[in-house]
């Protein structure tokens, strides 16, 4: 069943346009990545879902309710069902790390309970069990900017997972760090897609991350997508017309077949 | 070559730079000639600075109080700090709440620029002259000074205080709006706390120029306190002396001030 679907979806900004006439579909528990280059339309077609930007025209339907008809009561309650982690993180610096986790749980919360702060015992422990789950129980009272930076974006994802989501939206989650937290955050969502269940919609730079970890690839080029099939599809040809280069030029190993 | 060196220049002359070079022509020339015009009703510089000087000495020098004693004293200069400590605890208060309407990540564009333009119009009028504004209400005194100076902070907080909220909140607010949190939640939950310290800097910073206002609200608006008896030491009594011993208390209260905000900052630094 598809818990995502998007047709014929185009974002206008004056008059460039960064999304044309794109549609697909995500099925739950899918782990599905876009690749493209800088500024092909990969963050705007992610942030069209939870509208953190605004689409011009097209549907999107999210676990059977139609995003853009929702009002801003509706549309928050539909994105407390959708996490999001971002390449910088965007964590509170000065708050504990148990803090910014809670903040997951904000659209749930009256706004007198939210403004200050105010979490029930089970909101709490959900917390600290998804903390454990995640290998941060021992930073728990540390302040974010205490933390480095594989370890805040593991913040970053038990914030996404205290919201109960269904669908996890992914910013190029590992392009500020380096290698080996890269690895840790990477098998983190991918057991999480594996084990809970919970679909995860990426942003990658890195096409053999992408091929690594993926069910399916989405190839986008100048707001459109041009390759949409499972990992061991992408051809090197096909990464040279993503990417708009020579197929020589590009670091990547096509899967035998 | 056939010049020989040629100057490799750093920087190319720009309209805006030749600009600057003129006007700073200008303005010299402007001061050279207004020294030389200045009319010195016959006073000959001579015995006038040697005059200057002799009672410059007095009054750093040879410091006493006179008229009061230094349980008076210490009362007016606590007189003066709870002026300054009151009116920038209740521009701050005021400013907190309005800052988030004034920040642009956090508001309609409409109403940010409607508050900016408001406080950079109250900002552009200083202090003492709101204090003047309201006494014609007021009377002149310490309501005047605390509602003209109150007023002031508040303008000028809630342009530091937007400002950091734009310059830090910008990645959090978006993270929480994305996860479906009000505007209320994320203002109290991530913008206040993430720009803590500045807010913090600010604060003090404005406390320290509240101080110095209130010494002079205390001898232009009879707004009592330690500015108030160095008005009566110099403009009444004209006791040099006393006037040396109330500005060495008002610069020991200043210095007291500064090494206050720099263990605040050095505190803050370590904690960032």
């Amino acid at each position: 069943m598809a818990i995502l679907t998007i047709k014929s979806l185009t974002k206008y900004y004056k008059d460039l346009r960064a999304l044309s006439e794109v549609s697909l579909k995500v099925k739950a528990g899918e782990f599905v990545t876009v690749i493209g280059r800088s500024g092909a339309g990969k963050s705007t077609l992610l942030r069209c879902v939870n509208r953190m930007i605004e689409p011009s025209s097209g549907l999107i339907e999210f676990d059977g309710i139609d995003m853009r008809s929702l009002g801003r009561r509706d549309l928050r309650k539909a994105r407390t069902r959708i996490g999001m982690i971002f390449q910088h993180f965007n964590l509170v610096p000065r708050q504990t790390v148990i803090e910014n986790v809670l903040h997951g749980r904000l659209g749930y919360k009256s706004t007198l309970q939210g403004s200050f702060g105010i979490y029930s015992d089970e909101e709490k422990s959900h917390a600290v069990d998804v903390l454990a789950r995640l290998g941060l129980a021992e930073q728990m009272h540390k302040r974010c900017d205490q933390l480095s930076g594989g370890q805040k974006q593991r913040v970053g994802i038990a914030r996404s997972l205290v919201q109960d989501p269904r669908l996890i939206l992914c910013d190029e989650p590992i392009a500020s760090l380096d290698p080996s937290s890269a690895k840790t955050i990477m098998d983190h969502l991918h057991r999480i897609s594996r084990d809970m269940k919970i679909t995860i919609l990426m942003n990658l730079h890195q096409v053999d991350v992408a091929i690594k970890y993926s069910d399916r690839i989405i190839g986008i080029r100048e707001g459109g997508i041009v390759f949409d099939d499972e990992p061991r599809r992408l051809k090197k040809k096909i990464v040279a017309e993503i990417y708009g280069s020579d197929a020589d030029d590009i670091l990547f190993e096509e899967s035998p077949e | 070559m056939t010049t020989g060196r040629d100057r490799i220049r750093l920087r190319k002359p720009t309209a805006s730079s030749v600009a600057l070079d003129l006007t700073f022509l200008a303005l010299v020339g402007l001061s050279v000639f207004g020294f030389f015009a200045i009319d010195t009703k016959g006073l000959k510089t001579g015995p006038a600075a040697a005059k200057l000087l002799s009672d410059l000495v007095k009054m750093f020098a040879h410091p006493v109080a006179k008229h009061f004693s230094l349980a008076e004293a210490i009362w007016a200069m606590l007189l003066t700090l709870g002026l300054a400590f009151l009116t920038t605890l209740l521009g701050a208060f005021l400013a907190i709440i309005l800052s988030s309407f004034a920040a642009k990540n956090l508001s309609k564009p409409a109403v940010s620029n409607a508050l900016k333009l408001l406080v950079a119009f109250v900002r552009a009028v200083p202090t003492i002259l709101w204090v003047l504004i309201f006494a014609i209400g007021a009377g002149l005194g310490s309501v005047a000074a605390v509602v003209g100076m109150t007023f002031h902070s508040f303008a000028y907080l809630l342009k530091a205080y937007s400002e950091s909220f734009e310059e830090v909140g910008g990645d959090v607010v978006e993270a929480l709006k994305a996860s479906g949190a009000n505007w209320t939640q994320i203002v109290c939950q991530a913008v206040v706390p993430s720009s803590m310290s500045y807010i913090v800097s600010w604060t003090f910073m404005r406390f320290e120029i509240n101080f110095a206002n209130a010494v002079a609200m205390g001898a232009a608006a009879g707004a009592g306190g330690i500015g108030y008896e160095l008005f009566m030491a110099s403009g009444f009594y004209f006791n040099i002396g006393e006037v040396g011993f109330i500005t060495y208390l008002i610069l020991f209260v200043a210095i007291l001030l500064e090494l206050g905000a720099m263990r605040l900052k050095a505190r803050q630094h370590v904690q960032r």
